[in-house]
């Protein structure tokens, strides 16, 4: 098993340098001169080498390149033109935002996908089926932006039951930064009434953002429960006169959880890199947006190091799904050691 | 993520309208009274030396002074740090007196020294607002006579320089350097902080959130009204749909850069005000004319009077003026250039029966900002109005920053290129320099327009002390430029902002940029 996760742990390593060398390329390809837009519109020639020089893109692409996996290995992802900032402490103010949206979004994702897949199985065919058939169908045909909007509409500005965007409320100063998820520093100060607006302005953007998941969960769930039902142990348990709900909740969901699992391990690095738009609708400010603005202003560090953030996420996620498939079935490891 | 989610927004904007209620709006923080501005720009940094645009500048007119301030409509330059100036008949030494007055925020007066500090850190930086001066002023040339006389030695006459001392905000050398960082001259920490002595201090800044700003007490100037603002919390709200939404709700007294229908349509909704003016910003058609049809004078000629100009006007629901001159109307030595381009087919024939393609027969690029709708439908008019040429036109949407790419050398410059222009100041030598080959490059140089005659009339203009002799030569560059016919001269689009009619004070200033509210004299008197 070792040997196997220095493998994988190797190969992660490769591609992140692959995914570095990518992103870096692309960059730097693109048309557009991050030097010319940071200095203004008005700014002379000497104005935009005066940037060129101070941010080193008067370099040669070899030694900015140098220069940037010198940096990464020493935990400098660079300084933004736009914001002025390093990107890692830019980072480091958005990613605690998205990771709060996706987490909120993925817990109700699961929370409500996985029994309403369960119950689509057990009542397969009967109009609890067909329900969750509309809501996952729905999950996968609407576009995020268009059911925030409507959202917002309906629950924000007609019936004025939540906000319509923001972290906070204006007047709501945010906690003093202990982890710098704002619920979880809101909580661990006890400021009760933060915690309450925070969660009244997640709700429609995890809302928003969870429909997608929660659809893919849901019949991928419900197709396992389906299959898990129909296997000989689950006969053999219904002739012993086992309960249903016992059959169901003890020996089937077990069983069928485990490609469900490594589906929302998957989901969820997806759901990092895809807030943009949710974010967008809803002033939500994490890396999603700051990827977009950064991205209109071709400043480039700032991309590169949303990239290779959520590269490393998602490998990430797919490193632990490797070791998870690796150690409930033998046989993968061996067929990655030959 | 643009056209399907602009599509939706509008869905929401209709529907919003139906549903929009009065609210009471605007914060209250203890007694005082907090305006919400809604905008869609961030204000990634404030420091003075080192960057600008509008949202960045509305920030830094609050908390910053600067010598002189332009008010009005038309602007007028009044004094403000500086109670009184004179220059020498050369226009290359400016003496100004201080206010004794003027105290920075932390207390500190504000001396000849502070703006000393200032200008010679703006220059040394050689960064945003650098370029106004950098060209006529040297760090050796500010000299400070005592704690409240400051003289400017040029090292040319440059009668435009009062003009843009309004940008040229006076820091707090001390609090700068005390907050120095590896010799940076204060850059980090001017980023999110500020050193002024402006009518608003930093209260919040949640960067890339929103930026929350307090009414200084005992501010020096003091204020115009006893129901001045208490505050001003600006919220990056990004999406028009949303800040429009934001407006009705009561969550924002102001909102900024809704689209045309949405400020006709909320215009109309009780409670809420929206002012019109006319602006500064010239909306143009910049023509290549190095290369391509486009090069031939008679060719761009024909373009010009083959353009249907009402069209402008329309798609703004008659919200513009055409522009009769190179130069917008609240510019200085602005001239009506008679006989200026407007729709005439046959004379469209006449020139371009003159030109290398005399029967039309080429394609035109014509590239515009991704995204905006009016830029989009006026490649459609394009479309029509030159196929009476038997001209075709391929119209290419692309985001901002490669649009400025294409425009940066003539090689790869399109034919025709959509763009909109704000003069920093109404100093006529801040447009003609867009004409200059100085400006190529520049997106606004994007025509690489060249005609020696007048780039010398624009340096010896620049350079001319007298008004009185500098109007004649600014009237004869507006007409030969015109003559040249660079680019289609559009329109001035009028400038306007939605908001909740409690709100008062509001003045309007065309030399302001597009969206920027002057947010000193405003009030909010609830009923």
């Amino acid at each position: 098993m070792l040997g196997y996760v220095a493998r994988r742990l190797a190969l992660l390593g490769l591609m992140l340098f692959g995914l570095l060398c990518i992103t870096f390329a692309i960059s730097h390809v693109v048309p557009g001169d991050p030097a010319r837009l940071a200095a203004g519109p008005d700014a002379t020639a000497s104005m935009v080498e005066t940037i060129r020089a101070e941010y080193g893109l008067d370099q040669p692409l070899s030694v900015q390149f140098w220069r940037y996996v010198r940096g990464i290995a020493s935990g400098d992802l660079g300084r933004s033109l736009r914001t002025r900032e390093t990107v890692g402490s830019d980072l480091l103010r958005y990613f605690p935002n998205t990771f709060e949206l996706v987490t909120g979004a993925m817990l109700i994702a699961v929370g409500l996908g996985v029994p309403l897949g369960i119950l689509a199985a057990v009542y397969r065919d009967t109009w609890v089926d067909h329900l969750t058939r509309v809501v996952s169908v729905s999950g996968v045909a609407i576009p995020a932006f268009w059911l925030g909007l409507m959202l917002q509409l309906l629950l924000a500005l007609d019936w004025g039951l939540l906000p319509l965007g923001g972290r906070l409320g204006l007047m709501q100063a945010p906690p003093a930064p202990i982890t710098r998820l704002l619920v979880v520093d809101a909580l661990l100060r006890g400021q009760w009434a933060t915690v309450a607006d925070a969660f009244a302005h997640a709700l429609l953007p995890m809302v928003t953002l969870c429909f997608p998941a929660l659809a893919s969960i849901l019949r991928v769930n419900r197709a396992e429960m389906i299959e898990t039902l129909r296997q000989d142990y689950i006969v053999n348990a219904r002739a012993q006169g086992i309960s249903d709900v016992r059959i169901v909740g003890r020996y089937a969901l077990k069983n069928a959880m485990v490609p469900t699992l490594a589906m929302i391990g998957l989901r969820y690095g997806w759901m990092l890199g895809g807030t943009v738009l949710v974010e967008t609708v809803f002033d939500w400010p994490g890396i999603g947006l700051y990827a977009v603005s950064s991205a209109v202003s071709s400043d480039f560090q700032p991309i590169m190091g949303v990239t290779l953030l959520l590269g490393l996420n998602f490998m990430l996620a797919n490193f632990l799904v490797d070791l998870a498939y690796g150690w409930l079935d033998p046989r993968t490891r061996e067929a990655g050691a030959a | 993520m643009g056209a399907s989610l602009r599509l939706a927004a509008a869905v929401v904007a209709t529907l919003t309208l139906a549903l929009a209620a009065t609210a009471p709006a605007f914060e209250r923080s203890g007694d005082r009274k907090v305006l919400v501005f809604a905008g869609r720009q961030e204000v990634p940094t404030i420091d003075p030396s080192v960057k600008y645009d509008w949202s960045i500048r509305m920030a830094q007119q609050s908390l910053y002074d600067a010598l002189v301030k332009y008010v009005g409509n038309p602007p007028q330059i009044v004094p403000w740090l500086a109670e009184r100036w004179e220059s020498t008949p050369d226009a290359k030494t400016w003496t100004f007196h201080l206010v004794k007055n003027a105290r920075f925020h932390n207390g500190d007066p504000v001396t000849a020294e502070a703006v000393r500090f200032s200008f010679a850190r703006t220059l040394k930086l050689n960064q945003g607002p650098a370029w106004m001066l950098s060209d006529f002023l040297k760090e050796d040339g500010i000299k400070v006579l005592d704690d409240s006389t400051i003289q400017f030695n040029l090292s040319q006459p440059y009668a435009p320089f009062l003009s843009f001392l309004p940008w040229w905000y006076v820091m707090n050398g001390k609090q700068v350097l005390a907050s120095e960082q590896g010799g940076d001259l204060g850059q980090k920490w001017l980023t999110t902080n500020a050193a002024g002595s402006g009518p608003f201090k930093i209260k919040r800044w949640e960067q890339g959130v929103l930026y929350e700003l307090e009414a200084v007490d005992n501010y020096w100037k003091g204020w115009p009204s006893k129901d001045h603002v208490g505050g001003v919390i600006y919220k990056i709200v990004r999406e028009a749909g949303a800040q429009r939404a934001a407006l009705l709700r009561g969550e924002a007294d102001i909102v900024e850069g809704l689209s045309t229908d949405d400020f006709d349509q909320v215009a109309k909704m009780p409670g809420i005000v929206v002012p019109n003016f006319p602006g500064m910003t010239t909306f143009g058609i910049k023509m290549n004319t190095q290369k391509g049809p486009t090069k031939d004078p008679n060719f761009r000629k024909a373009v010009c009077y083959a353009f249907d100009y009402d069209a402008l006007v329309k798609i703004y629901n008659g919200h513009a003026v055409l522009e009769t001159s190179p130069f917008p109307n609240a510019t200085r030595g602005h001239v009506a250039v008679p006989g200026i381009y407007r729709q005439d087919l046959a004379k469209a024939k006449e020139f371009l029966a003159k030109s290398a393609s005399p029967n039309g027969g080429v394609e035109l690029e014509y590239v515009y900002v991704q995204g905006l709708e009016e830029e989009r439908k006026l490649g459609l008019v394009l479309i029509d109005n030159l196929q009476k040429l038997n001209i075709t036109v391929k119209m290419v949407p692309l985001i901002w920053p490669n649009m400025v790419a294409r425009g940066s050398k003539p090689d790869t410059s399109p034919d025709m290129m959509a763009v909109f222009t704000t003069p920093v100041s109404t100093d006529p030598d801040a447009v003609a320099y867009q004409y200059h080959k100085n400006s190529w490059g520049k997106y606004y140089g994007s025509s690489f327009y060249a005609n020696d005659d007048v780039w010398a009339l624009i340096d010896r203009a620049r350079t001319t002390p007298r008004w009185e002799e500098r109007a004649p030569l600014y009237a004869e560059i507006q007409k030969r430029i015109a003559a040249d016919a660079p680019e289609i001269f559009g329109m001035l689009m009028n400038r306007r902002w939605a908001m909740r009619d409690h709100v008062k004070g509001f003045q309007f200033s065309p030399v302001r940029f597009t969206g920027e509210v002057d947010l000193y004299p405003l009030a909010i008197v609830a009923k």
